[in-house]
């Protein structure tokens, strides 16, 4: 992304999650085709927008503040994954996400964006417990991904936490108000 | 004046010795031509993201894989990142040859590595300058601090340095703006040392930065620091002090000045009729054109490194193994700070404290190391840095809407320390030409040949064990220590090769920075350092420079030079 003002940054993710709420709907998930490439990019259109689904199951929009998915998590975590991590890495996340389809269709007989939350976090649960125990399971990264692309959005960094480019002074020392979000 | 190649003074590098020379010499009333070999870079005008948020940057502050891939070397640099990169140089356009392992950062612009400098500004005890010969591993200074410190003041007063005073004879006071707190687990760093100990000294990091600007730094077209702590994005304030925030606009306004970017430097020109250096060989770093400039000085502020390697590629007749190099000296007693070893530990409590900003600065525990005596099994001393944080709380249940508000909220204290050692200068660790290979100027590549020793072995073994009692005595648990085993180099404060010493048998400069063979020609960058000290070394170049263009002028008014 070349350097843009806040305003049109904030417009670029609002078209970008448009897109990808549309194929989360399932309208495109169910088609037998091949799955739309995206142009320099490791995951395609349908992996991307599961991606999101799965950030959003773990950071959800909450009274406090919005999800990763108004966040544009699917389209950071693969602009991330494609250009920051080793294709071995790369790899691991393309099969874990069939992976994870597969077990979602064992388990449930439904595609992930089609589960209930209550479904989807059970599963991710699973997944979390499983890759506690296994160095080098691929939802480690998909959880840092997840991670990493809300924290470092314009809504994670000022919406969650509380990030500004100008504080304007320093306080060493200053108490901390119940609920009160870190600086980011 | 742009198109004339003769001046009063030359000065070779634009970085914060180069800088300050450049200041100094303008003041004086001398038409001073800076060379710098990189682009030009103008404050405010050239830091393309110092008004960018961390989402608007490409990968969000990540370096990419084909970003590593081709810097695997300068990515390693402190403060190299997505939003400063262009600020490093890129590791295939400077070829140097490390015999052993050796990561040499470099920044290839106008204001040099003063743009992405670390910033603290300690000054050195009066024991640092002696200790080297006091205690057998070294040579003596040829001035001490007294000669010093009346230059320190100088540089705080114009550059601004926030600090408090503490009264220490490791670390003494100098002219400081107000300090930067202390946040609360900082303090109780500080009152839980002083209670255990007699010796430790935690107190508020001595930075380069407008806590609270006076009118001389108004002057300046600099404001208070806006604890943004993204200073080496270059800062719109002028928050912190680099070349390009002060001494170069501040030497342009005398109309002295003229600065020449894309210059590379091929060596220094020495007349043996004459039995002077009468100027400097410039390569346009686009063109390859050469150009020669006369000069009744030089001084040479290349960067540590690059100077050694101008001097001993100005051969001629006079001085065939490089200039003022009578003694066979020069390129050794290369040496650099010890960085390999960090701590850090958990500390509970304080959960209903925080602070408001980004410090921009971290707290100094001063050295309490052979001051003045010997008291361990290793020789020197080190400077420990060191400050609290919050770290990222770990919730049980990661999945879910109370997951991610948990991972919005400050989490546990922690305390971080890291040392900066001093090393023993050593003839064996060098840098010398290549006999072949060049690099596209045509220059020889520099070949550096420097290591650790057993000593830093020691002194890594003690500062560990002290962290983790000191760490443990602020009540921290969890302590780990650390030896990374990094490369020398990686610090970024290589020094010496051309020491300043009272005998021209064993050194390349006298007391005012003079090659002893050339007295025309002045090094006022880290490759004067005759030893390393505790201390971060910039303010020492940036006094040694004011000192010896002082002295330089003199000369000049009494035509001695």
């Amino acid at each position: 992304m070349p350097p843009m003002n806040r305003r049109e940054a904030v417009r670029a993710t609002t078209l970008v999650v448009g897109g990808l709420l549309l194929t989360s709907n399932g309208l495109v998930l169910g088609c037998a085709r091949e799955p739309a490439r995206i142009a320099g990019r490791v995951l395609t259109a349908d992996d991307q927008a599961l991606m999101e689904e799965i950030a959003d199951t773990l950071l959800p929009t909450t009274k406090s503040s919005p999800g990763a998915r108004a966040a544009g998590a699917g389209a950071a975590i693969n602009l991330l994954l494609s250009e920051c991590y080793e294709p071995e890495q790369q790899v691991r996340v393309v099969n874990g996400l069939k992976e994870l389809r597969k077990k979602c269709d064992a388990e449930f007989g439904r595609a992930f964006a089609a589960l209930t939350t209550q479904e989807r976090e059970q599963l991710l649960r699973e997944l979390d417990a499983t890759a506690l125990r296994a160095k080098g399971h691929y939802f480690e990264l998909v959880r840092e991904l997840a991670d990493r692309a809300y924290f470092s959005s314009e809504i994670g960094m000022t919406r969650a936490r509380r990030w500004m480019l100008e504080p304007g002074k320093w306080v060493g020392c200053v108490p901390l108000l119940p609920g009160q979000p870190s600086w980011g | 004046m742009a198109d004339t190649t003769s001046y009063d003074a030359i000065v070779i590098g634009s970085g914060i010795s180069g800088g300050w020379a450049a200041k100094e010499l303008c003041e004086k009333g001398l038409t001073t031509l800076v060379l710098e070999r990189g682009r030009n870079v103008v404050h405010i005008r050239d830091y393309p993201t110092m008004n960018l948020e961390p989402w608007e940057l490409p990968h969000r502050g990540a370096i990419s894989r084909q970003q590593l891939k081709e810097n695997p070397l300068i990515s390693k640099a402190a403060g190299y990142g997505e939003d400063t990169a262009h600020f490093f140089v890129k590791d295939r356009d400077h070829p140097y040859v490390q015999e052993a392992p050796f990561d040499w950062i470099r920044g290839y612009q106008v204001g040099g590595k003063s743009i992405i400098w670390g910033r603290a500004c300690q000054r050195w005890s009066r024991h640092e300058f002696v200790a080297p010969e006091k205690l057998g591993y070294g040579m003596s200074w040829p001035i001490g601090y007294d000669d010093v410190a009346p230059w320190y003041s100088h540089v705080e007063r114009f550059i601004g340095v926030c600090g408090n005073h503490d009264g220490l004879e490791a670390m003494p006071d100098g002219e400081y703006l107000p300090p930067f707190d202390f946040n609360c687990v900082e303090r109780h760093l500080r009152d839980s040392l002083r209670t255990k100990y007699t010796d430790r000294h935690v107190v508020q990091g001595r930075w380069a930065h407008l806590s609270k600007p006076n009118p001389i730094h108004l002057q300046q077209g600099r404001g208070t620091c806006q604890a943004r702590n993204l200073c080496m994005r270059g800062c719109p304030y002028g928050g912190y002090f680099s070349s390009n925030a002060s001494t170069l606009p501040w030497a342009a306004k005398t109309g002295k000045l003229t600065i020449r970017p894309d210059s590379v430097v091929h060596s220094i020109i020495y007349d043996s009729a004459k039995g002077r250096a009468t100027g400097v060989r410039v390569i346009d770093a686009h063109t390859h054109a050469v150009t020669e400039f006369q000069a009744r000085i030089v001084f040479v502020n290349a960067s540590a490194l690059n100077t050694n390697l101008i001097l001993l590629n100005s051969t001629s007749p006079r001085f065939p193994h490089g200039l003022g190099n009578d003694s066979g000296v020069l390129g050794h007693y290369v040496c650099h700070h010890n960085y390999r070893t960090s701590a850090n530990g958990k500390v509970a409590g304080f959960e209903d404290q925080y602070w408001y900003g980004r410090n921009p600065t971290e707290c100094i525990l001063v050295n309490f190391r052979n001051l003045g005596k010997q008291d361990t099994d290793f020789v020197g001393g080190y400077t420990t840095f060191t400050g609290a944080y919050r770290s990222q709380p770990e919730p049980a249940d990661r999945v879910g809407g109370a997951y991610k508000d948990a991972l919005s909220k400050p989490g546990p204290w922690g305390i971080y320390m890291y040392m900066q050692g001093e090393t023993i200068p050593k003839e064996s660790n060098h840098v010398r030409l290549h006999p072949t290979q060049k690099d596209q100027w045509g220059i020889p590549l520099l070949v550096t040949s420097v290591k650790y020793d057993e000593n830093d072995d020691k002194m890594i073994r003690d500062w560990r064990t002290e962290a983790k009692a000191m760490l443990e005595a602020a009540g921290c648990h969890d302590v780990e220590t650390r030896d990374n085993h990094q490369a020398p180099g990686l610090d970024i404060h290589e020094m010496g090769g051309a020491r300043m010493g009272r005998d021209p048998k064993t050194s390349l400069l006298n007391e005012w920075n003079q090659l002893h063979a050339c007295k025309n020609v002045f090094v006022t960058d880290g490759a004067c350092m005759t030893s390393t000290g505790n201390q971060s070394p910039s303010i020492l170049y940036m006094a040694l420079t004011a000192r010896a263009v002082n002295h330089a002028a003199a000369e000049l008014a009494r035509r001695n030079l």
